[in-house]
C-alpha cells in the first residue's frame, strides 16, 4: 500500500536498497532461493545420512523446526519398516553409484502421521570425492489421493457400465425369449381352446380331434426345444457344461445329421464331401454343431441353393465346413455373430432365438477347436469352418 | 340375408392360423388366411377383407410393410386386429391404425369376441349362431 502511494520524489530520498539482481550473484541468493521454496523439502545430508541444512518448505512438510533434525540422521523421516528393512541408507548408496536416486514413499512427520513423499536424492562430488546428498522431498499425499479416488471411480464407473450392459442384456434376453416361448404357447392354447369349444358345441370329430392334437404335439415339440436351448446358453455361459470326449469319426456324425435334414429338404439340395475323420471329441455336442451350421445354412438361403457340407482331415485334426449361398454377411455383423441373441440383420424373418451360433462357438471352444465365418459380403453366402484338435492332449499344443 | 363377412388371418405360426382359421369359418365367416404380409396382399387380390387378423412379426413382410403396401395400392385398408407376442403391442396398434389388439397367447373366446365387437358392432353376435 505504501509503494503505490509513495510519489516519485520521496524514493529519491530513501536510503538505496539492493536488488534481486544484485544479490543474485552473492553467495547469499541460492540459500535465499532455497529458503523462499515452500512445496519443496530441500536440504543438503553428509556422507553418512546426517541432515546438514533445513528450509521452509522441510519444516512445512515434515513439521520440524531445523534444529529438531540438524545433525540427525534422515532415518527419523522414514517408517520403522522402512528403516528395518535398510530404506535411508539403500537410497544414499545408490544416489552415490549412479550419481541420484529417486525415492517414493510413505514418510513420517513430526507429529507421527505419514505422507506420501515424492523424493530425488543427488550425489554431491568434489574432485570424485563424496560430499554428501542434496534431497529434494514433495508432499504428494493429496494428489496421490486424488488420483486414487480418481482411478477407484473409474473402477466403479466400468462397473456400472457392465452392471449396466449386462442388465440390457438381461432384458434383451428376457424379451426375445419370452416372445419366442409366447408363440407356441399361443398355438397350443388356441388348439385347447378350439377343441373345447367344438366339443361344446358338440360337433368334435374325428378329423379335428386328430388336426388339434397334430397341432399341439407341435407346438409342444417347438417349446421343448427353446427351453433346451435356453438351458443349453446358461451352461454355457457359466461353463457348466461337461464334455464328454470319445473317439469318434466326425464323418459319421455328419452324415446322420444329413440324413435328418434330408428327409424335409429337396433332393440334391444338400451336397456333401465326408472324409472319415477320427477325432477325440463329444460327439452328441458335436453333432449338436453340425446340425445348428446347417439349419442355419438352410434357413438363411432359399431353396434350391444348395448347401455343401465337408469334412476332412487335417494334419491337426479336422476341418468342417459348412457353405451355402444364401443372404451372406456384412463386415459388421461378422463380429457379433456369435453373441448370443445375434441375428442377422438381412434376416428378421426367420424364426429361432439366435443361439445356435453362441452354443455352437462354446462347444467348439471346449474342444479347444475354432469356429469362424467367411462371407463375401451382403447375398454372397457365407462358409462356416470349425477346426478341431485330433485328440485333447493336442489342444493345449495346438495354436490358438 | 346380409353378405357373410370375409376375415383374412395372416400369421407365420401355421397351426395357429390353420386352427383360428377353422374356427371362425365353423362361424360363418368367409375365411381366407396367409403366412406373412407378402401372402396376405396376393390373398386379397379381387376379394375384399372385412378384416383382418394380423401377426406382426412375420417373415419375409411383417405387419408394417403389409400396411404401408396396401395403402399403396390405394385400396381401403381394412379394419386390422393385431395378433402378436411382440412388446410394445399397443404402439404398433396406434402406429398400424389397429382397431383391436391381442397379445398372445390369449383365450380364443376373447378374441372371438373381438372379432364380434368390430364386425357386428350393433349386436355383438356372430352371423350364423355360435
Amino acid at each position: 500500500m505504501a509503494v503505490t502511494q509513495t510519489k516519485p520524489a520521496d524514493r529519491t530520498s530513501a536510503p538505496p536498497k539492493r536488488t534481486l539482481a544484485d544479490l543474485a550473484h552473492g553467495p547469499e541468493a541460492i540459500r535465499l532461493l532455497v529458503d523462499a521454496v515452500l512445496d519443496y523439502a530441500i536440504f543438503l545430508i553428509g556422507p553418512d545420512g546426517n541432515v546438514l541444512t533445513w528450509n521452509q518448505g522441510a519444516e512445512r512438510i515434515k513439521g520440524y523446526k531445523a534444529h529438531e533434525v540438524i545433525g540427525k540422521h534422515i532415518s527419523m523421516f522414514y517408517t520403522a519398516e522402512d528403516v528395518e528393512a535398510g530404506r535411508p541408507e539403500r537410497v544414499l548408496r545408490q544416489a552415490e553409484r549412479q550419481g541420484r536416486a529417486y525415492d517414493e514413499g510413505w514418510r513420517l512427520r513430526k507429529d507421527g502421521t505419514r505422507f506420501w513423499a515424492d523424493a530425488s536424492v543427488h550425489a554431491l562430488y568434489d574432485h570424485g570425492r563424496l560430499y554428501g546428498f542434496a534431497k529434494i522431498t514433495r508432499d504428494m499425499t493429496d494428489a496421490r489421493a486424488a488420483a486414487e479416488r480418481e482411478r477407484q471411480l473409474d473402477v466403479e464407473r466400468e462397473a456400472r457400465l457392465a452392471a449396466e450392459e449386462a442388465l440390457r442384456a438381461r432384458d434383451r434376453f428376457l424379451s426375445i425369449a419370452s416372445h419366442e416361448l409366447k408363440t407356441p404357447v399361443a398355438s397350443l392354447q388356441l388348439s385347447v381352446d378350439s377343441l373345447l369349444l367344438n366339443r361344446e358345441r358338440g360337433n368334435l370329430d374325428q378329423g379335428r380331434i386328430e388336426r388339434g392334437l397334430e397341432r399341439i404335439e407341435r407346438a409342444v415339440r417347438r417349446m421343448s426345444a427353446l427351453l433346451v436351448e435356453l438351458l443349453d446358453v446358461s451352461r454355457l455361459e457359466r461353463g457348466a457344461t461337461e464334455f464328454h470326449f470319445t473317439e469318434v469319426d466326425l464323418s459319421g456324425i455328419a452324415a446322420e445329421v444329413i440324413d435328418r435334414f434330408a428327409g424335409v429338404e429337396p433332393k440334391d439340395r444338400i451336397l456333401f464331401d465326408l472324409k472319415p475323420t477320427l477325432v477325440q471329441a463329444d460327439a452328441a455336442r458335436i453333432e449338436q454343431v453340425i446340425s445348428n451350421l446347417l439349419d442355419n445354412a438352410l434357413k438363411y438361403s432359399s431353396r434350391p441353393g444348395p448347401v455343401h457340407v465337408a469334412i476332412t482331415p487335417t494334419e491337426q485334426g479336422a476341418l468342417i465346413e459348412v457353405r451355402d449361398r444364401g443372404v451372406g454377411l456384412s463386415l459388421d455383423r461378422k463380429d457379433r455373430l456369435f453373441e448370443p441373441f445375434s441375428r442377422g440383420d438381412n434376416a428378421v424373418s426367420v424364426p429361432g432365438m439366435g443361439l445356435g451360433l453362441f452354443i455352437s462357438r462354446e462347444i467348439v471352444a471346449g474342444h479347444g477347436g475354432r469356429i469362424s465365418a467367411e462371407s463375401g459380403g451382403d447375398g454372397k453366402g457365407t462358409t462356416f469352418r470349425v477346426t478341431l484338435p485330433r485328440t485333447q492332449s493336442d489342444r493345449a499344443h495346438a495354436p490358438g | 340375408m346380409p353378405p357373410v363377412s370375409r376375415v383374412l388371418v395372416v400369421d407365420d405360426d401355421e397351426g395357429l392360423r390353420e386352427t383360428l382359421g377353422e374356427v371362425l369359418a365353423d362361424d360363418g365367416y368367409e375365411v381366407r388366411v396367409a403366412w406373412n404380409g407378402r401372402d396376405a396382399l396376393e390373398k386379397l387380390e379381387g376379394w375384399d377383407a372385412d378384416l383382418v387378423i394380423l401377426d406382426v412379426m412375420m417373415p419375409v413382410m411383417d405387419a408394417f410393410g403389409f400396411q404401408s403396401s396396401l395403402e399403396e395400392r390405394s385400396r381401403p385398408v381394412p379394419p386390422l386386429i393385431l395378433l402378436s407376442a411382440a412388446p410394445g403391442l399397443s404402439t404398433a396398434a396406434s402406429q398400424l391404425g389397429a382397431v383391436g389388439v391381442v397379445s398372445k397367447p390369449f383365450h380364443l373366446k376373447d378374441l372371438l369376441h373381438e372379432v364380434d365387437r368390430v364386425l357386428q358392432p350393433s349386436n355383438g353376435t356372430a352371423p350364423t349362431g355360435a
